[in-house]
């Protein structure tokens, strides 16, 4: 049953079912969603309550939570009071004075417990002076050791707030669009072959994967668009990324029906490789350039950081790196299809006539 | 056009109206249904649309075989 050139399309599928198994039963790292209340004065008591996700809180013994200003400013909460497993009552004393010179400051809430293992969330309340005279002393900001963190054990994926459990997109949707650009890769390669041999064969090859291509580039536009809908809250923005990216698609659209035309075959053919050449090559600075250029809200773009921190980590890249793999397998499979029935068309009609 | 080829423009006229309205009717009522547990729904959205995507491609490479194929019986 499994004939000889099968072994890169079944694995091309275990691979996928792999990604899908991991990347959608692996569990988040706990996290916060919200903290109320947001601001606070010196030498308040406040009763932080703190919202948890994937957080076991219920089931702490030894619960202990911060409020940190940098590594040396920080201040311990007294009192550790859970409801259940994701609602804490987290209780602080300000101290009277602030650790700097500044008028607002914003704390970050350190969470640490023996089944979650240790947590941040950045920004968690701001701090201002009670009185209008700016009096610092770090002296009773500091001394606060935050000594040794639990550490939780197995595989989890970051915790980022505003994507939470849609962090596993990176597995579907920016694998999608690092496959296309390795089918592109694969076209424009068979587009300078056909050139090179005029052999007709290669440019078949070469329409067949960038048809795929431009399909993978629509599921991208597509899928990119639904996740925009519930992080960024809108369907399309005027993203530099988005809007290149669309203008890269309708290049390639024209290409397709530069490829579609009924004219004569070699001159189509010719035409189309130099077409598409030109394309891929308008293409890396439409994608890679432009959009590092200026802001933007894609990860890698505009001073973002990208494929590395906790947008990226290793957790993440066991799954990624294997997706692209996958889809660019399924990719290659269907245009390996597309050239086979082109291929038997072709030589029918040419019987024929 | 025969009873078998309009079948087929039909299906595949569905498939793309599903995918169409998939995002529009999350906006409408199911908004919520999809903020839920963490997002994870917009996770299966995007699953979903790749799958189907890849569906609607094969089933038209699927619909230019049988073309072909009728084409050669009708030779011989």
């Amino acid at each position: 049953m499994i004939q000889k050139g099968m072994w890169w399309k079944l694995s091309g599928i275990i691979i996928f079912l792999y990604v899908l198994w991991g990347g959608l039963t692996i569990p988040l790292r706990p996290g916060i969603t919200s903290i109320t209340p947001s601001s606070a004065k010196t030498g308040d008591t406040v009763t932080l309550k703190a919202t948890g996700y994937n957080t076991h809180f219920a089931s702490v013994k030894k619960g202990r939570a911060w409020l940190k200003l940098d590594s040396i400013h920080a201040t311990k909460s007294l009192d550790w009071q859970s409801t259940d497993d994701n609602h804490v009552s987290l209780r602080f004393v300000l101290p009277q004075t602030l650790p700097n010179a500044s008028e607002v400051f914003p704390l970050h809430l350190i969470i640490d417990n023996e089944t979650d293992g240790a947590f941040v969330h950045p920004n968690a309340i701001f701090i201002s002076s009670a009185t209008d005279t700016l009096s610092f002393d770090n002296t009773s900001w500091s001394g606060h050791d935050l000594g040794q963190f639990s550490e939780h054990t197995g595989i989890q994926f970051p915790y980022r707030s505003i994507l939470n459990e849609t962090i596993r997109n990176t597995f579907f949707h920016v694998a999608l669009w690092f496959a296309m650009f390795l089918l592109l890769i694969f076209g424009v390669y068979y587009s300078i072959q056909y050139l090179r041999t005029a052999d007709y064969d290669f440019d078949r090859k070469a329409s067949a994967y960038t048809n795929i291509a431009v399909l993978y580039g629509i599921f991208g536009i597509l899928t990119g668009s639904v996740w925009a809908k519930f992080t960024w809250n809108t369907f399309w923005t005027n993203d530099v990324k988005l809007n290149m990216t669309a203008i890269a698609l309708l290049i390639y659209l024209a290409y397709i029906i530069l490829r579609g035309m009924n004219y004569d075959q070699d001159k189509r053919a010719r035409l189309a490789a130099i077409y598409n050449i030109f394309a891929f090559i308008a293409l890396i600075p439409l994608v890679f350039v432009i959009p590092r250029m200026t802001d933007s809200l894609h990860p890698g773009n505009g001073g973002n950081p990208a494929l590395g921190g906790e947008d990226l980590d290793h957790t993440l890249r066991m799954f990624f790196y294997p997706s692209i793999i996958a889809l660019f397998l399924i990719g290659k499979w269907i245009a390996e299809l597309t050239i086979r029935f082109e291929r038997v068309k072709d030589y029918f009609y040419l019987k024929n006539t | 056009m025969n009873s078998k080829s309009i079948r087929h423009y039909l299906l595949l006229n569905i498939t793309w109206i599903m995918l169409c309205i998939l995002p529009l009717t999350s906006q409408a009522q199911g908004l919520d249904f999809l903020r839920s547990t963490g997002k994870i729904y917009t996770v299966v959205v995007v699953i979903a649309i790749i799958f189907i995507g890849l569906a609607i491609y094969l089933i038209r490479l699927d619909n230019k075989l049988t073309k072909l194929e009728n084409h050669i019986k009708n030779e011989q």
